[in-house]
């Protein structure tokens, strides 16, 4: 009696809420960053396409590969996009479900170091990005290294990613790098080292990239490490804002897309994931500055080849950290990182 | 006619199975987990938790700002809350709801609002080094003034209010009773309005520290990662590193926080009688 | 201390509590691309841009109904229990009002993370049910103590007269008693309802693909947008709460309540 009348409650609160039955829904774990953008060149058009609904949920990848994991018996989520080691890390807990190669048309375009990442399909790159500084021109001249971070200048003037971000053990470990000459260490002693003698002088350690825009955007900050995606944001400001070419070279990272393990919806992933891959989609986002293409068959125009991450050469420039490594070491580096920097 | 036990039973019974079931279980389970170990149960979390020096430091700061700011709210209030009681009693009503209005308003906008007025190009910053205060903007955002002042403007509605109810019960006459005995003010203060005033103080109180204790959105937005206190570190163990274990202790080292500033206040509130 | 020591004190406290609410509604009220103060210029493009925005409609329709229905239940179950507190006389008195003003006094991002985990994953429950759970259990404790609030004036002869008349009980509690603490349950409603509407870690956890309460909501957005329409947001809702709250102080006396 009393559950009959709490039911029949909750259905007139929340009938109108309630989603319609007819249409198949698949829902995606992604990135908060540009999804306006991603909202015109792929969601709406995969919507048409597949008949289905395409509901979004955003967060950091740390965040959302916790929320997997809580979920792990009862997911409600069916693609899931985020860092190579974050999608390794969901495949060694099991979180995450082979994918089939017959089912995406678009895998033989890709480079190859985005086609199978991770191993045993478990995951696709979708973009390919490169992480270095960017920096107020108008502010700080002559930065070439990424020891520059931790010039006098930039005293209260510079923000540096968390180490529970993507960005966070990337930007360390290019910092290390510099501050050993070459010979980084595995624990990246040295540049927790370094962060934290300047900890008191650094505005904020951010949690999403999202977030460096405004820091830029009200002066709270000159400089930054950052990765690529956030560089078409950047440049809306229409500040005096470079990014540096590091002596030591830049880093980046890989962005994967992957299928929950237990999703009822494989098919409709694999329709998103391969639009996703397509030449049209990957010109149209890297055309919008939000993701370097890993699509070999993407042609872009001059000016904004040079704003992304672009072209053979400099996808073999870039000093990539292997996923394992990132994996195996973030634990120590967490740690090191707790005892010195955080508190 | 009042007097059947299975009427009255009966009339609070729906709430006290709804609260049992869909508030206190779920929430008693989740404490207890806090006693979980690998192997049986025990204190084992919570002593990797003390052991943990950024553990600490967030414990011993959430509770050093929550005082701090009830400590300013205390002082303010008295003095607003005096302010509003020496008006006349219909320009009173109006006063008071300004006071509460704050408090009806979300705290998210009220919050962002710090961030328009603490940024580096934010008013605050605007007017200091317009009126050559300083040559820089200051860095105010992601420190624990900034937290401080956000905190202290969504709780200083709340001493308000129980101090001019308080004062408002103070007998009009011994104020000036005590100043023509020759008690200066601050004598005054300490000797006749603070122990006739003393339950509301210590109700503002109350509600001032446990509400600091347990604000989330004004360290996550004005603090941010720098400045965690405990409510932003629980979440983030849970949502960012999925660390169950040490998210149920600092949920209980919360609920005891607040528990135990609720039966210390009260104490001081009702002084034994000698 | 003089009078005008006082007023001027007052102004200050005043310029604290309310002066941000006036900062972010001239920000809101910029022509420009990005939030600033003083504006650059003044427009009210970011007003409307804030209903534009679909995530702002949807999770302010949750948000509202998640208000208004929560309430409703809280009072259900919290009326009768103020009606039994003043009129009964109740075993384990103190025990119970202990049981029952407790979700006032654990933090509520506890209550959320609780209900995550052991009520909507394990029992694979939606999310909207389990906000909706987690909010009417927040404001039963509202609800009794407004409640009780107008009962305690109320005498309890008008009951026993309805009652000799010919009345039921229950004729007689809604004939006599419901009439005589409708200011006291309206107060509750608003109470409630402002509560709810801006309750953020109880929701905190409560969140899932598509489902978010709007004050969730405009905390993710902040991070995303740099433009001033959560500044223009911010100001409509203070506005929302200052209409409100002049509404229900001119014919409730809502600070009685507070």
């Amino acid at each position: 009696m009393r559950r009959a009348a709490l039911t029949s409650v909750l259905a007139l609160a929340f009938g109108a809420a309630a989603p319609a039955a007819a249409e198949p829904t698949l829902v995606l774990s992604a990135y908060g960053i540009s999804q306006d953008a991603f909202k015109k060149i792929l969601y709406e058009p995969f919507e048409a396409q597949c008949g289905c609904e395409l509901v979004v949920e955003i967060g950091n990848s740390a965040e959302r590969l916790a929320k997997l994991e809580a979920r792990k018996d009862n997911p409600n989520v069916d693609v899931v996009v985020f860092a190579d080691f974050n999608a390794l890390e969901a495949a060694r807990k099991d979180l995450i479900q082979p994918l089939d190669p017959s089912k995406l048309s678009n895998l033989d375009k890709l480079y190859d170091v985005a086609r199978d990442p991770v191993g045993d399909n478990m995951a696709v790159g979708y973009t390919l990005y490169s992480t270095s500084i960017v920096y107020r021109t108008d502010k700080i001249t002559d930065m070439g290294s990424w020891k520059d971070l931790w010039r006098p200048e930039l005293e209260n003037r510079v923000a540096f990613p968390n180490i529970t971000t993507t960005q966070g053990p990337l930007a360390l470990y290019m910092a290390e790098r510099a501050w050993t000459e070459g010979q980084p260490s595995q624990g990246l002693e040295t540049a927790i080292a370094k962060v934290a003698e300047i900890k008191d002088d650094v505005v904020t350690f951010y949690e999403r990239s999202s977030q460096i825009v405004q820091l830029f955007q009200q002066e709270e900050i000159w400089a930054a490490p950052m990765g690529r995606f956030a560089w078409g944001n950047i440049m809306k400001l229409q500040m005096p804002l470079g990014w540096l070419l590091p002596a030591e070279g830049q880093t980046g990272g890989l962005n994967v897309a992957s299928i929950v393990k237990g999703t009822e919806q494989a098919d409709l992933a694999h329709q998103l994931i391969d639009m996703w891959l397509s030449t049209e989609v990957q010109t149209a986002l890297a055309e919008a500055l939000v993701d370097s293409p890993v699509n070999r068959e993407v042609e872009l125009s001059g000016s904004v080849a040079q704003l992304m991450t672009f072209g053979p050469e400099q996808v073999e420039s870039l000093r990539l950290v292997p996923p394992e490594q990132l994996l195996e070491n973030r634990e120590a580096w967490l740690e090191t990182w707790n005892a010195k920097v955080a508190q | 006619m009042f007097t059947s036990r299975t009427t009255g039973l009966m009339l609070v019974l729906p709430a006290v199975v709804f609260i049992t079931v869909g508030f206190l279980a779920p929430v008693l389970i989740l404490l207890a987990q806090s006693l979980r170990l690998e192997d049986g149960w025990g204190i084992g979390n919570y002593l990797a938790f003390m052991n943990d020096g950024l553990g600490r430091e967030v414990f011993w700061r959430t509770i050093k700002l929550a005082a701090l700011v009830t400590l300013a709210a205390a002082v303010i209030g008295y003095v607003a809350a005096w302010a509003i009681v020496e008006t006349r009693p219909e320009r009173r009503g109006v006063l008071v709801g300004m006071v509460i209005l704050p408090l009806m308003i979300s705290p998210v906008a009220r919050t962002y609002a710090w961030l328009v007025i603490l940024g580096r190009t934010g008013f605050l910053n605007v007017l200091i080094t317009n009126l050559g205060l300083s040559e820089e903007p200051l860095r105010l955002l992601f420190t624990e003034t900034a937290v401080f002042i956000g905190l202290l403007q969504l709780f200083l509605p709340l001493m308000i209010i129980s101090l001019v109810s308080a004062l408002e019960n103070l007998p009009r006459d011994v104020v000036p009773a005590a100043q023509t005995l020759g008690a200066g003010w601050i004598a005054t203060f300490f000797k006749v309005i603070l122990p006739l005033t003393r339950e509301g103080l210590v109700i503002g109180g109350t509600l001032v520290f446990t509400g600091s204790v347990t604000a989330y959105i004004t360290p996550a937005v004005l603090g941010g990662s720098k400045v965690l206190m405990l409510e932003t570190l629980l979440y983030q163990r849970v949502s960012v590193a999925n660390d169950f274990a040490s998210a149920s202790v600092i949920a209980a080292i919360l609920m005891v926080t607040t528990l135990a500033a609720n039966r210390l206040l009260r104490r001081l509130a009702t002084p034994r009688r000698r | 201390m003089s009078s005008r020591m006082g007023g001027l004190m007052l102004a200050l406290v005043f310029l604290f509590l309310i002066g941000p609410f006036l900062i972010i509604i001239a920000a809101g009220m910029s022509a420009g691309e990005t939030l600033a103060f003083p504006p650059q210029g003044l427009s009210l493009r970011w007003f409307w841009a804030v209903f534009e925005v679909e995530s702002f409609r949807a999770s302010f329709v949750l948000s509202i109904g998640l208000a208004v229905g929560a309430t409703l239940l809280a009072l259900v179950l919290g009326v009768p229990v103020a009606y039994a507190l003043a009129r009964y006389p109740l075993p384990g008195g103190e025990a119970m009002s202990t049981l029952l003003t407790s979700p006032v006094i654990v933090p509520a991002i506890i209550v959320g993370l609780a209900l995550l985990r052991y009520v909507v994953i394990p029992l694979d429950l939606g999310i909207i049910p389990a906000l909706f759970v987690a909010h009417t259990a927040l404001l039963v404790p509202y609800a009794v103590r407004v409640v009780s609030a107008s009962l305690a004036n109320l005498r309890s002869d008008i009951e026993e007269a309805a009652v000799l008349l010919g009345a039921n009980r229950l004729q007689a509690f809604f004939l006599t008693v419901l009439p005589n603490i409708r200011n006291g349950i309206l107060a509750a409603f608003i109470l409630g309802f402002v509560t709810s509407f801006n309750q953020v870690p109880v929701s905190l956890f409560l969140t899932g693909p598509g489902v978010s309460t709007l004050p969730i909501q405009m905390l993710w957005y902040m991070e995303f947008t740099y433009d001033p329409s959560i500044a223009a947001l911010s100001a409509l809702l203070a506005l929302m709460s200052m209409a409100i709250v002049l509404v229900a102080e001119r014919f409730l006396g809502l600070s009685r309540y507070v």
